[in-house]
């Protein structure tokens, strides 16, 4: 119910909404309106996955070519990988890459839309893995990021056509995107990006959090910041199922 | 339905994990042993990182620990003196062990280390086990007798000290050095140690196997209560959402494993376990040596 009143909110501020131009990462690109339905996904005992719902008012007016592709990104954190070889362990550092991309676009756009323009928009996982400065210019870059996908890809966290999209009157665009099981919690970008004749029209961000909530919050806080209540509660626990195991036992 | 794991950061089915702590339970409660060695194997099949599973299962092999002393402790059939001395070796190496563990983990080897020790112990324990119960079976059925020739050599050592429920008069060099092994085992590779413990309690000091069930689950306790104290406090891998539901399943398997035990014979019994015990040292050889190895491997940066 929340997440249907927070959709129509959106969609309705993003039917007034006017696109302006603005420059984003040194790219000049034409801003898109866009919005999500939550800004704030909780993760609890009962968590299994979800789904992120995004709207957007793609430029006008819209030809036969025209088109919508988003993508899910985070949290940036480093990543080392390891590369066994027959002469030992080689290993390649990212300083910052995502923990979870999930990319999809429509079919229109997967037909029109040229591989570069896709990485020039920044919508191919192999180019979002950046290495330390000193391996940059790396002749086994590609292999590693190759590798470094396809791991993500058998974790679940790196996901391609794996949204739903709806169109709706006046441009107007439902993307719902899956966000993994095992995503892990922080902060997460939208990337809604407009194609045309194979070329980006309007291009949106938002942000969201994935935060953990309820026992899940608790007990995680409680490992990290106190570990001493923890390891005590943990023999607590053991201590009473045990003991109330015993006494069933013994009835 | 699935639960999400706080610290293992999964989604799982809580009903697969009852049926797992269940199973284990019920082949702890045959066998006499904690039942860690079977635990977490199964844990990283099913998909918990293994450092959550070794540290994890130790506090759910407490609490069936816990539930299955009680039954011994009314029958008297627990050597707390002997259990303490242990316990002092057990300590010293548990505290050793977790330390060890610390640098495995920082070093990303905690996989391999666990995966090479568990095939080497499982193999060795499993091969001499089903040697001896097979030998049994021949004859009577019953417990194996006391190896003289193996004890021979615990005769010489100093500080020797009577333990009257025990029946013994050893020294107490042996308990602690036995204690301090599988402590150490208890923190790198999860285990509560008692498929070590319980033969070399019975070949080793001459236990009587009806006094070592107890007196092992009784050290086993404390062990694993230290052990997960260390894990949880120091390296925040114990999933208290994943040791809980394993403790119910664990808690009513282990009740019924003692029903079955009762009616066969103890020959059997140790057979049946060394090939169980034998059956998972095959699969992880498999998965070390045979199955296709990764290329690549991926892990999070310090």
């Amino acid at each position: 119910m929340t997440r249907i009143a927070s959709a129509v909110i959106a969609a309705t501020f993003l039917a007034g909404a006017a696109a302006h131009a603005q420059r984003l990462e040194g790219t000049e690109r034409p801003a898109m309106a866009a919005g999500l339905a939550q800004d704030v996904i909780e993760v609890e005992v009962n968590y299994n996955d979800s789904r992120v719902i995004v709207f957007a008012a793609t430029p006008q007016p819209e030809s036969q070519t025209s088109g919508l592709a988003v993508a899910l990104v985070g949290p940036i954190i480093p990543h080392r990988m390891i590369r066994r070889t027959a002469t030992g362990d080689e290993r390649i550092e990212f300083v910052a890459a995502p923990q979870v991309f999930a990319v999809s676009a429509e079919p229109v756009v997967t037909a029109t839309v040229p591989p570069d323009a896709m990485i020039e928009a920044g919508l191919n996982a192999q180019s979002t893995a950046l290495p330390r400065l000193d391996q940059l210019l790396s002749p086994n870059l590609g292999a590693w990021r190759e590798a470094f996908v396809g791991l993500k890809m058998a974790e679940g966290l790196y996901t391609f056509g794996d949204a739903d999209f709806r169109r709706f009157d006046g441009g107007l665009r439902r993307a719902s995107i899956g966000l993994p099981t095992n995503a892990p919690p922080g902060e997460y970008t939208v990337r809604a990006v407009a194609f045309r004749d194979g070329k980006v029209v309007g291009e949106s961000r938002q942000t969201f959090t994935l935060a953990r909530s309820g026992l899940d919050e608790t007990l995680f806080d409680l490992s990290r910041e106190h570990g001493l209540i923890y390891g005590f509660v943990a023999i607590l626990l053991g201590t009473l199922v045990g003991g109330v195991a015993a006494w069933l036992g013994r009835k | 339905m699935l639960i999400h794991l706080p610290i293992a950061q999964v989604a799982v089915d809580p009903l697969i994990l009852v049926a797992i702590g269940m199973l284990v339970g019920f082949l702890s409660g045959l066998f006499g042993v904690g039942g860690g060695f079977l635990l977490t194997p199964l844990l990283i099949f099913y998909g918990i990182p293994a450092a959550v599973a070794v540290s994890t299962q130790a506090n759910q092999i407490m609490a069936t620990s816990i539930a299955g002393v009680s039954a011994h402790w009314r029958e008297r059939q627990v050597d707390t003196r002997l259990g303490a001395l242990m316990l002092m070796g057990g300590f010293a190496g548990s505290t050793a062990g977790v330390g060890l563990f610390s640098i495995l983990k920082a070093f990303g080897v905690v996989d391999v280390t666990v995966s090479f020790l568990y095939i080497i112990f499982l193999g060795v324990i499993g091969g001499l086990m089903a040697w001896e119960s097979i030998s049994a079976l021949g004859k009577s059925g019953g417990d194996p007798g006391r190896r003289t020739r193996l004890r021979a050599w615990m005769r010489g050592l100093p500080m020797k000290r009577r333990f009257p429920r025990s029946g013994l008069y050893i020294s107490i060099i042996p308990p602690i050095g036995i204690g301090f092994f599988v402590g150490m085992l208890a923190a790198v590779l999860g285990v509560g140690g008692g498929f070590i413990l319980a033969p070399a309690m019975v070949y080793l000091l001459g236990v009587p196997t009806r006094v070592m069930v107890g007196t092992s689950l009784f050290q086993i306790i404390f062990l694993t209560a230290y052990v997960t104290f260390l894990q949880a406090t120091f390296n925040g891998t114990v999933d208290l959402v994943l040791a809980g539901v394993l403790m119910i399943g664990g808690v009513i398997g282990a009740r019924y494993g003692a029903i079955a035990g009762r009616r066969l014979k103890a020959a059997q019994v140790r057979l049946l376990l060394a090939l169980l015990v034998l059956g998972i040292a095959g699969r992880l050889v498999y998965e070390l040596f045979v199955a296709p190895q990764p290329e690549y491997r991926l892990e999070e940066a310090l």
